[in-house]
C-alpha cells in the first residue's frame, strides 16, 4: 500500500498531505480517439462545496470537471489559481461538481503567472464534490509506470521536472533494485514532448527539458546510493511527436536496467 | 541570583498556583561567565504567566560550559541570545532592559550583528533600533552562495540601516554580502526541530540535505533559511558569526553545547488567568515535562491532534469563573487551530506542491507536527511576511521603513516564484539566499509554537509585537474572518503553549 511505503520513503509529513483523499481520478493510458479528447489551455476554476473544493475549467462553452482537492499521494494534483493549466483528458459521462468529467486526465500548471485566473465559485446547493477515496495502491498512473522492477517510466507535467510523491517512491524502489541486483548499466533516457490541442495548435516543451529530467533522475539515483558509473544518460533533442491523444505519456523518463 | 530564585519555584512544574518566588526574566538574565548553577527545573515570569524550563539531565554548573562562557571574541556566549527566561530565545523586553542596565554595553549589542550597521556610532540606541524595537539581529550572508549560480539578481532599493550599501559590509563590497535581520530561535525542545522526515523533501520532490556527520537525512528545519543541516553546523556558524570566534570549536566544546541543547525543554507552565497548566489529568500538550516526554514526529490527525486534546477544559464551570472561562477559551482556540478551514492561498511551498491553490485547509495542516506546531517536512514556506505586497512592512513610501528592501529579478529561463513571478520586492529573500532559486524567495522556516508568551515579538522579522498582531496577520492574509472572540481564543491557545 502506497501510504505505508511513503511513510518509509518520504516520511510522516507526506501523510499529512494524504489525509484528505480525493475522488478517484485514476488515470489509465488513453485509448480514446482524438474526438473524445479535450486538450486545451484555460484558467482553472475552483468551486467550494460542503466538503472538498472541486476544480473545473471551461472550454468551448462547456464546463469540465478536472478533479478535487486531495493530497500529494493522490494521482490528481489540482491546479493553481494565478496560473493557466494545460488540460489533457478524455470526455466521460454525466456531471461531477457541475462539470463534465474528463477521465483519464492530466493537468499541468503552466509556470508563468496569469493573474486573471482567479475565479472561486461559492458552494451551491445540489452541487457536491464526490466522496473522498484513498490514494492509489501502487504507482499512480499519472506519474509512474513499472513494467517490471528494472523497467520504469516516470511521467511529468508539461515543461516541468517536478518529482511527485509517487515518483520519489518509484525512484527509491528502483535504486534499491539496482543495488540489490548489482546492475552494471542503467540507461536513463529523458524526453521532451509536444501536445496537440483540441484547436489544433501544438505546444512544444522547451529545449533541454528532456536532458534536465534525465539528469535529475540520475542525480537522484546517485543520491540514493547508485554508483554514478553505471548510469548512462541520454536525451533526444527532437520532441516526441504530438498526436492529440497520447501526448501526456511522451513527457517522460525511461529507465532500463541492462 | 538566578539559581536561588528559581530553585524555590521548581515545584511549579508539577502543580502550584501561588509560588513564593518567581524569577522575572530581566532579573534572571544569565550573563556569560557568571558561573551560575541552573537547577533541573526553573520557572520565570512573563507578561502572560510563567514559563517552565526543564533540564532533563539535572542541575547544570555553567562554569566553564561553552554554552555559557564567552568563548568568542566579543564577550557573548550562546546564552546571550538564548536565555532560559525567554524560552531559550530573547525577548525585546529583556533586550531593552539590558540596554537600560548596561547603558548599551552588554555584549548582546555587539556591533557586528547587534546593531543596524557596524559602522554606526555604537553608543547610540538608534544604532541598535532593530534589536531594541524588534529583537532582530543582523545576518550577513555571502552573495552569491558558494557553488551556486543564482537564478536572480539582487538590487538594494531601500537601505534604512545603510549596511547593504556599505563599502565594507554591503552587496558591492569586496566580500559581497546581503544583510537581513532575523529573530533568534529557541534553543530548546530541539528533538522536535531536528527530527528528520525521510529520504525526500516531500514538498519539492528532491532528496533531503544530509547531516554531514551521520550521513542521515537532515530535518532541514533548523534556522530560518534551513542553511544548517545539523545542530553542530549551526553551533559552529553561530560561534563564528555571532561570537566572532576565531578558533574552531573543539570536539568537547561542541559535544557540551549540543548535549545541553538536546536536554533542555520549555513551555508555558502557568497562566495569569488560567492558573496551573500542568495539573494532573490536564491537557497532555502543556508544560515542559510533557514536551520532554512526548514522542517526536507525530503527525497531526484526528487521533493525534497537534496539541492533543483540551476536552477537560471545554466547559466553563457553573457559575463561570475567570479560570474556567479562560480554559474554555483555550479549548476553543485549539479547535479553531485544528479544525477551522479557510482558503490558504498563494503560499509558496504549500500551494505550489500539488495541494491546490487555494486549498481549503486548517492551520494544523501546515503546522502539522504534534507538540511543536512546526512542519514535519522541511517547513520553509513563503507565508508572505517578507515579500511585497503581503509583507508586514510599510505599504506606502511615507511610512517609516525599518528593514532593507531588495528587488530580485529572476532570469527568464528560471522557474519564477509560483505566485509573485520574476520581479519580487522583499525585505528578506529567506531560503533563496541559500539556494539561489526564485521559487524560494521569501520562504522562511516555520518556528515552534512553544514558550511564545516569554519571547515576543513574533515572526522571523519581529513584526508582530504580540500574539494579537500575529493572529491579525493571518486573519488578514487569508481572509479568515475571525470574530473578536475567535481571535482571543486563538491568542489564549497560543499563549499557554
Amino acid at each position: 500500500m502506497i501510504g505505508g511505503r511513503v511513510l518509509l520513503v518520504v516520511g510522516a509529513a507526506a501523510a499529512a498531505l494524504f489525509a484528505h483523499g480525493s475522488a478517484a481520478q485514476t488515470t489509465q493510458r488513453s485509448t480514446s480517439s482524438p474526438a473524445a479528447r479535450r486538450q486545451f489551455v484555460a484558467c482553472p476554476i475552483v468551486r467550494d462545496t460542503k466538503t472538498q473544493p472541486c476544480w473545473l475549467a471551461e472550454y468551448g462553452g462547456e464546463l469540465y470537471y478536472l478533479g478535487q482537492q486531495g493530497g500529494v499521494a493522490n494521482d490528481f494534483y489540482p491546479p493553481q489559481l494565478g496560473h493557466q493549466v494545460l488540460v489533457e483528458g478524455t470526455v466521460g459521462t454525466g456531471r461531477v461538481c457541475g462539470g463534465i468529467p474528463l477521465q483519464p486526465i492530466k493537468v499541468s500548471v503552466l509556470k508563468e503567472l496569469s493573474p486573471s485566473c482567479n475565479t472561486i465559485l461559492p458552494a451551491e446547493d445540489g452541487i457536491e464534490a464526490p466522496p473522498p477515496i484513498p490514494a492509489p495502491r501502487g504507482p499512480a498512473p499519472s506519474w509512474v509506470r513499472v513494467a517490471n522492477p528494472g523497467n520504469v517510466t516516470l511521467y511529468f507535467d508539461f515543461d516541468d521536472d517536478f518529482f511527485s510523491l509517487h515518483v520519489t517512491v518509484a525512484l527509491t524502489d528502483l535504486a534499491a533494485h539496482i543495488m540489490a541486483t548489482k546492475a552494471s548499466r542503467v540507461e536513463v533516457v529523458g524526453y521532451r514532448a509536444a501536445t496537440r490541442l483540441s484547436d489544433r495548435q501544438v505546444l512544444t516543451e522547451r529545449a533541454q527539458i528532456g536532458a534536465v529530467r534525465a539528469r535529475k533522475v540520475a542525480d537522484t539515483l546517485e543520491g540514493l546510493g547508485v554508483a554514478r558509473r553505471v548510469l548512462v544518460i541520454s536525451a533526444p533533442e527532437k520532441p516526441e511527436r504530438a498526436d492529440g491523444v497520447n501526448d501526456p505519456w511522451n513527457r517522460r523518463v525511461d529507465i532500463h536496467i541492462r | 541570583m538566578l539559581g536561588a530564585v528559581v530553585l524555590g519555584a521548581a515545584a511549579l512544574l508539577v502543580a502550584q498556583d501561588h509560588p513564593e518566588t518567581i524569577a522575572k526574566p530581566y532579573t534572571s538574565w544569565v550573563e556569560p561567565g557568571s558561573g551560575t548553577s541552573l537547577p533541573r527545573e526553573m520557572v520565570f515570569e512573563n507578561p502572560l504567566g510563567r514559563l517552565g524550563v526543564l533540564n532533563t539531565a539535572g542541575p547544570i554548573d555553567t562554569r566553564g560550559h561553552p554554552f555559557f562562557e564567552a568563548i568568542g571574541a566579543n564577550g557573548r556566549a550562546c546564552v546571550t541570545c538564548h536565555q532560559p527566561a525567554n524560552a531559550m530565545s530573547v525577548s525585546v523586553e529583556s533586550i531593552r532592559e539590558r540596554w537600560r542596565i548596561t547603558a548599551g554595553r552588554d555584549p548582546i549589542f555587539a556591533a557586528i550583528d547587534g546593531s543596524n550597521n557596524p559602522r554606526l556610532p555604537q553608543e547610540l540606541a538608534s544604532s541598535h533600533s532593530l534589536l531594541l524595537d524588534r529583537g532582530l539581529f543582523r545576518v550577513g550572508l555571502p552573495w552569491p552562495p558558494q557553488g551556486i549560480t543564482p537564478e536572480f539578481t539582487i538590487d538594494v532599493v531601500r537601505d534604512p540601516t545603510g549596511v547593504n550599501r556599505d563599502a565594507m559590509y554591503g552587496l558591492r563590497s569586496a566580500s559581497p554580502t546581503v544583510s537581513v535581520f532575523r529573530r533568534p530561535r529557541p534553543a530548546a525542545n530541539l528533538k522536535y526541530v531536528t527530527s528528520p522526515d525521510g529520504l525526500f523533501n516531500v514538498k519539492l520532490g528532491v532528496l533531503m540535505d544530509k547531516d554531514p556527520d551521520t550521513g542521515l537525512p537532515s530535518s532541514m528545519n533548523i534556522m530560518a533559511d534551513a542553511r544548517a543541516p545539523s545542530l553542530r553546523v549551526q553551533a559552529e556558524s553561530a560561534y563564528r558569526d555571532h561570537q566572532e570566534g576565531t578558533h574552531a570549536l573543539t570536539r568537547e566544546q561542541l559535544e557540551r553545547i549540543l548535549g545541553f541543547e538536546n536536554q533542555i525543554y520549555m513551555a508555558q507552565a502557568w497562566d495569569t488567568r488560567g492558573g496551573s497548566l500542568v495539573e494532573p489529568n490536564g491537557p497532555l500538550a502543556l508544560g515542559p515535562a510533557n514536551v520532554a516526554r512526548n514522542p517526536v514526529h507525530v503527525l497531526n490527525s484526528a487521533k493525534t491532534p497537534g496539541f492533543h486534546f483540551f476536552d477537560m477544559w471545554v466547559s466553563a464551570t457553573s457559575p463561570p469563573d475567570t479560570r474556567s472561562e479562560f480554559r474554555a477559551s483555550v479549548a476553543r482556540g485549539n479547535d479553531i487551530f485544528i479544525n477551522r478551514r479557510f482558503w490558504v492561498k498563494d503560499v509558496a511551498h504549500i500551494n505550489s506542491i500539488g495541494l491546490a491553490n487555494p486549498a481549503k485547509r486548517s492551520c494544523a495542516v501546515c503546522h502539522n507536527a504534534q507538540m511543536s506546531g512546526m512542519d514535519l517536512a522541511p517547513g520553509w514556506v513563503d507565508l508572505g511576511t517578507t515579500n511585497y505586497p503581503t509583507w508586514t512592512e510599510s505599504k506606502v513610501w511615507s511610512e517609516s521603513a525599518d528593514l532593507p528592501v531588495f528587488k530580485l529579478t529572476c532570469r527568464t529561463d528560471a522557474k519564477p516564484h509560483p505566485f509573485l513571478g520574476r520581479v519580487i520586492y522583499t525585505s528578506d529573500p529567506g531560503r533563496a539566499l541559500v539556494t539561489g532559486r526564485c521559487a524560494d524567495i521569501g520562504a522562511i522556516t516555520m518556528q515552534q509554537f512553544r514558550g511564545l508568551a516569554a519571547r515576543a515579538p513574533y515572526f522571523s522579522n519581529g513584526s508582530a509585537k504580540d500574539l494579537r498582531e500575529l493572529v491579525d496577520y493571518y486573519d488578514r492574509r487569508f481572509d479568515m474572518r475571525l470574530t473578536g472572540q475567535e481571535k482571543q481564543d486563538l491568542i489564549n491557545f497560543l499563549s499557554v503553549l
